[in-house]
């Protein structure tokens, strides 16, 4: 009999639990889920939509790489946006609103069909320790299950409180029990401990409201599906959200009772996300504006409830009702569930290294929200992490990390670890420096390699990846070497396309480069063109902003030097002359892994960079030697 | 900085000041290309360790600068171990300066403070003992180096690119936030609001690189206007000063109608030397434009040479035209001092005693000084006169550029906001085009790095801060 119950405990069944144990089983551990309420496995606590901008090339990349959360998004998927599809595809997001309860239905047999995975109701009130190294959990009665490593995704729900109004309740969110015990115990061992707080809208019963006055919206006919293995139809039915504005006596009445917001009479200690802003938040910080839109979404096709996209608010019950009813068609509408706020725990993430796994306690990884973020997304990128790296530690395999220039992962991971956060961290294109590079269109080609030596598709897959991409450069080639003649038939199809004829013969490359034309029109011009969207598009985009892409990769080339630059575990700061107190204070706390990383500590200085370079030189010329830590890929 | 390790760098590796020779150090990949730009008597395939000797010119090859001596080391076997080129020049700063500036023009960038020993050291050219004592010498430059190039901007100045940044960070943080908050259904910025900024910035950023003395010098040379009544030999004086015929000579009053001018170096600085029209009612049109051109030149001149005739009474009308000028900006040109026997102690106490000139005088500080200083007698017929005018005008110059400690600062400084320039006109064409906001926001994000660079600070998480602090933003 082993030592150990499991190899892999994952905590929580949330977006992040679920990555990462699927993950564990998939990669062939015994893995283990330990959950609360096993009736909310992937469940959505609050807006029943997945992707959107940044958040869509997350689910693109988790998929790539193997993970479950596209392909429940698109069997479930009940209205389809690429938003900003006029923009520039580096800055193109896919959204997908999703039937909430078919999303966790689908998950939960997802669960189910692992062999190696076993779910298990109960909550987690320790983690087991033997000195620094974790060894699995102890559960609410006092039972005790051993494992080689635990991830602890237990969102919002350490010691959670819930307020609307001036009233509090202990809890995760709404219908579930908050979580006590586990922060205390890592706060005891040593972790930095903070509150952040972030609330949701009400939900409403959809006969309630009068849909007249509201504008419907509709999805897009092409859908776009976040998983390459998905097929390109829809899988059930399509429903249109609806439109709506918040109107000058709606901000009358939040405004008058802004007393009774318990953010806004000092309750709440948690800092609240400026991302997603409560009502309050907008009324008070956005004094000028006389409106605020906000979308009507269903929650499933067959649930009568609808999600007041924008509204979260935790003023008290009754102000809820008054305010809502001043929005048009929602003069008479009846609550179901009202908004809150929640209250909760988490760990400042500069305790954790890129691989997730805490620095004070090893075999000890922490994913999603517990870690500062805010969303599934972000959740499931670093539940897929940590399952990842938890797993290879289990293993014996080298540590998996994604770098900025690779994927929006990457930058999620490396802003948390270096620079932790305040308040709850949303992905926005903004984050991410290298982003021209970093397009939805191209997932595939940037983590393909890295996907299959994972290893958690299966042959079938590997086959669509590998076909995808030998298609896509075909097409290119096939593009730079075909050349298109200037003859009469050609030069009246250009015309008819509403572009200037040839001067001399060009390459179909060259001609796809000019604004009015795209792989459609060259399919009318003769070219024999492979029009599946998952080839012609990417090739085309690559086409077509060649000149763009190059100057981000001549910029990615100039940072890489020192990205490359890895810096051994155990520098001690203080001995590197020319570092300020506070610089060698910071780099001795996050220890960075890459002269890069530590290039983006705030507070560190383009000379201490310099210093520290010059460091490790004069070490390695004394003879020393520095374990330039190989990077794993 | 460090990813720049691969830039050809230049910068002059003996002590400042005026050494007989000064050496100019170019190393990196491309030092012999640099070099050859200006020094076009090297040959393509040089020798290493072989000096060889010609003109230096500028990069267009319109000017010759210097004449130099140029000793290229290829392969590795150079004190940097890369490819490098050793200029040795006339010791004057400003020289060092230009030539300095060519470089750049060239492809070569300033080496920051001990960089040369740096890639020495990177590519083990020093041994432990060597590399640990220009370590602790780095160590403690670096150290300063934010704040100094901080200190080095002038104050009103680093006013100026301070809101520069905050133009360009205020440009990035509504276009990030066009992308990125797309769904609110609210126009972020217009392209006209978004153009009327890039404008605005890259006016600041013009006058910027105007208002830096030292960079308009070496990029425009100095100006120089002769000024005088007709006939009393500014003509001869400009053909003199620049040793070859530029403006004709005639006894006629008024005969030198065009404004002719010379560009000669002076003091290491490239001077453009003007002569004007005499000034007097003209009578004829031609004449007048002339006039006209003469004054406008003045107007922009940094030195304005006012030629009279020792021979004469200094007149009221020259005194009323005297008038006009800055006393800082004048010299007094007394000509024509064989006509009264060369004897400058009796032109000296003429013109101190001259009645219409007490006006000109009271206006002047210090007198005595400006007699020393800024008073010469020559006659264009005695060359050792003109040479010693001309050697008293190049220490003049000189002097005052060198007050200025922050030229090299000021040279970088300038690097980065030609290319800055360059950058906001690639974003201002893109917003016409409207082209989509992250490729506008690529080239204003290396404008904000570029002008952080000047600030001394780092690319921080500012954008998305403004982004929050100024917007409203759902899910
Ligand atoms: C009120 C509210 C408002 C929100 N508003 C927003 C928003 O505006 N925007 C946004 O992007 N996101 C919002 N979210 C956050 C979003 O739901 C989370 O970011 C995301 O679900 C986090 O995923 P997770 O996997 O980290 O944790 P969760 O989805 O919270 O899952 C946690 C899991 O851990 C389990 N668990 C907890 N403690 C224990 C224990 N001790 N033992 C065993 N199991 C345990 C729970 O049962 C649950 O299954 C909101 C969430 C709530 C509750
Ligand atoms: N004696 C004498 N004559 C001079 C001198 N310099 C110029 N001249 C003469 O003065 C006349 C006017 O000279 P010019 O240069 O045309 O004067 P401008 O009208 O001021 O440009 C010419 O005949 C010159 O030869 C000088 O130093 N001594």
């Amino acid at each position: 009999m082993s030592l150990y119950d499991y190899d892999l405990i994952v905590v929580g069944a949330g977006h992040a639990g679920i990555e990462a144990c699927l993950v564990g089983a998939r990669l062939g551990l015994k893995t283990l889920m330990v959950t609360t309420n096993t009736d909310r496995i992937g469940y959505m606590s609050c807006n029943p939509s997945i992707g959107g901008l940044a958040k869509g090339h997350m689910v693109r990349e988790i998929d790539v790489l193997g993970g479950e959360m596209g392909l429940a998004a698109d069997a479930t998927c009940i209205q389809f946006k690429r938003l900003n599809s006029r923009k520039g595809p580096a800055v193109r997001g896919s959204r997908v609103q999703s039937d909430k309860h078919k999303y966790s239905a689908f998950m939960k047999k997802a669960l189910q069909n692992e062999k190696h995975l076993a779910v298990l109701q109960g909550e987690v009130k320790k983690v087991l320790l033997n000195g620094k190294t974790c060894e699995g959990v102890v559960l609410q009665d006092g039972s005790e299950i051993r494992s080689k490593a635990v991830v602890l995704t237990t969102g919002t729900f350490l010691n959670g409180v819930m307020h609307v109004g001036m009233t509090q309740t202990p809890g995760g969110r709404i219908g579930d029990q908050a979580s006590h015990g586990l922060s205390d115990q890592l706060l005891e061992a040593g972790f930095e401990v903070k509150r952040l707080k972030t609330g949701t809208p009400a939900r409403l019963h959809k006969d309630s409201i009068d849909w007249s006055k509201t504008i419907p919206q509709f999805g897009d006919d092409r859908f776009y599906p976040f998983s390459f293995k998905s097929p390109h139809a829809y899988q059930l039915d399509q429903i249109a959200c609806y439109l709506s504005r918040t109107t000058e006596k709606t901000h009358e009445i939040i405004r008058n009772n802004l007393h009774l917001s318990p953010m806004y009479c000092g309750i709440i200690e948690g800092v609240g996300p400026r991302y997603c802003p409560s009502i309050e938040d907008k009324v008070v910080r956005f004094a000028d504006r006389d409106s605020h839109q906000t979308f009507l979404e269903p929650e499933g096709l067959d649930s009568d409830l609808i999600y007041l996209q924008g509204i979260s608010t935790s003023l008290p019950l009754e102000v809820q009702d008054q305010f809502l009813r001043t929005i048009p068609g929602l003069e008479n509408v009846q609550v179901v569930r009202y908004g809150y706020a929640v209250e909760y725990d988490y760990f400042e993430p500069t305790q954790i290294w890129h691989r997730l796994e805490t620095r004070p306690i090893q075999r000890l990884f922490l994913a999603g929200q517990i870690n500062g973020t805010s969303g599934y997304e972000e959740a499931a990128a670093q539940g897929f992490v940590a399952g990842i790296n938890a797993a290879h530690a289990i293993l014996n395999r080298p540590e998996f990390v994604l770098n900025r220039d690779q994927a929006y992962i990457g930058v999620l991971i490396d802003d948390l670890v270096t620079k932790g956060t305040r308040e709850p961290y949303r992905m926005f294109t903004s984050r991410a420096e290298h982003r021209l590079v970093l397009r939805e269109d191209n997932t595939i080609d940037r983590l393909a390699d890295l996907s299959i030596k994972i290893g958690l598709h299966g042959a079938e897959a590997v086959d669509l990846l590998n076909d995808l991409r030998q298609r896509r450069q075909d097409l290119h080639e096939k593009l730079q070497n075909t050349k298109i003649y200037p003859n009469a038939e050609t030069q009246e199809k250009l015309l008819s396309l509403k572009t200037s004829p040839l001067l001399k013969s060009v390459s179909y490359e060259e001609l796809l480069r000019r604004a009015e034309v795209d792989s459609q029109s060259l399919a009318s011009l003769g070219f024999d063109i492979d029009l599946d969207p998952n080839v012609c598009e990417p090739v085309e985009i690559q086409v077509k902003y060649a000149g763009y892409i190059k100057k981000q990769n001549e910029l990615i080339e100039q940072t890489r030097r020192l990205e490359g630059l890895i810096l051994p575990d155990h520098i001690s700061y203080s001995d590197i002359k020319g570092l300020s107190t506070e610089e060698t204070e910071k780099l001795s706390r996050i220890r960075p892994r890459t002269l890069g990383q530590a290039q983006r500590i705030s507070g560190v200085n383009p000379s201490a960079i310099q210093a520290i370079m010059i460091y490790l030189k004069s070490r390695r010329l004394a003879g020393e030697e520095l374990p330039l830590g190989k990077q794993s890929k | 900085m460090l990813q720049r390790d691969k830039d050809t760098i230049c910068a002059v590796s003996t002590p400042q000041g005026h050494g007989g020779i000064s050496v100019i150090r170019v190393s990196g990949p491309r030092a012999l290309d640099v070099s050859r730009a200006l020094c076009r008597f090297l040959p393509k395939n040089p020798e290493s360790h072989k000096a060889y000797f010609g003109t230096l010119t500028t990069k267009d090859q319109q000017v010759e600068i210097d004449e130099v001596l140029a000793l290229p080391f290829l392969g590795s076997k150079s004190f940097t171990g890369e490819e490098v080129v050793e200029i040795s020049c006339h010791g004057n700063p400003i020289l060092v300066q230009w030539i300095l500036k060519e470089l750049v023009t060239s492809g070569a960038r300033l080496a920051e403070r001990g960089e040369f020993t740096y890639r020495a050291f990177m590519n083990g050219k020093l041994d432990l003992v060597q590399a640990e004592s220009v370590l602790s010498m780095i160590e403690s430059q670096t150290q300063q180096s934010a704040q100094q190039s901080l200190r080095q901007l002038k104050g009103g100045l680093s006013e100026v690119v301070e809101n520069i940044e905050n133009e360009l960070t205020w440009c990035l943080a509504h276009l990030e936030a066009s992308i990125d908050f797309s769904q609110e259904g609210i126009e972020i910025v217009s392209s006209d609001e978004l153009k009327l900024r890039l404008s605005k910035i890259k006016t600041s950023v013009d006058d910027l690189m105007k208002s830096y003395t030292a960079g308009r010098i070496l990029r425009e040379g100095l100006q120089i206007a002769l000024a005088g009544v007709p006939n009393v030999g500014k003509s001869s004086l400009l053909n003199s000063l620049m040793g070859e015929e530029k403006a004709i000579v005639t006894d006629v009053p008024g005969t030198t109608r065009d404004l002719v001018e010379g560009a000669f170096i002076l003091g290491g600085v490239r001077v453009l030397l003007s002569d004007t029209a005499g000034l007097r009612e003209a009578q004829d049109k031609v004449e007048k434009i002339g006039i006209q051109k003469s004054l406008l030149r003045q107007k922009e001149a940094d030195y304005i040479l006012f030629a009279f005739d020792v021979s004469r009474e200094f007149s009221e009308e020259e005194a009323k035209i005297l008038e006009a000028y800055p006393t800082d900006k004048v010299f007094l040109i007394g000509n024509k001092l064989d006509l009264i026997g060369g004897d400058t102690q009796k032109a000296t106490q003429i013109l101190k005693k001259s009645p219409s000139l007490s006006n000109f005088f009271s206006r002047i500080a210090n007198p005595e000084q400006f007699f020393k200083e800024r008073v010469f007698f020559v006659s264009t017929f005695d060359k050792k006169s003109v040479d010693s005018l001309r050697n008293a005008l190049s220490k003049h110059v000189e002097m005052s550029q060198i007050e200025d400690q922050t030229l090299i600062m000021q040279t970088r400084h300038f690097e980065n906001l030609v290319k800055v320039e360059a950058l906001i006109r690639a974003a201002r064409e893109l917003v016409s085009q409207d082209s989509s906001a992250e490729f506008i926001a690529l080239e204003l994000k290396q404008a904000l790095i570029l002008i952080q660079e000047i600030l001394g600070k780092r690319f921080d998480d500012q954008i998305m801060d403004r982004v929050f602090k100024e917007f409203c933003i759902g899910k």
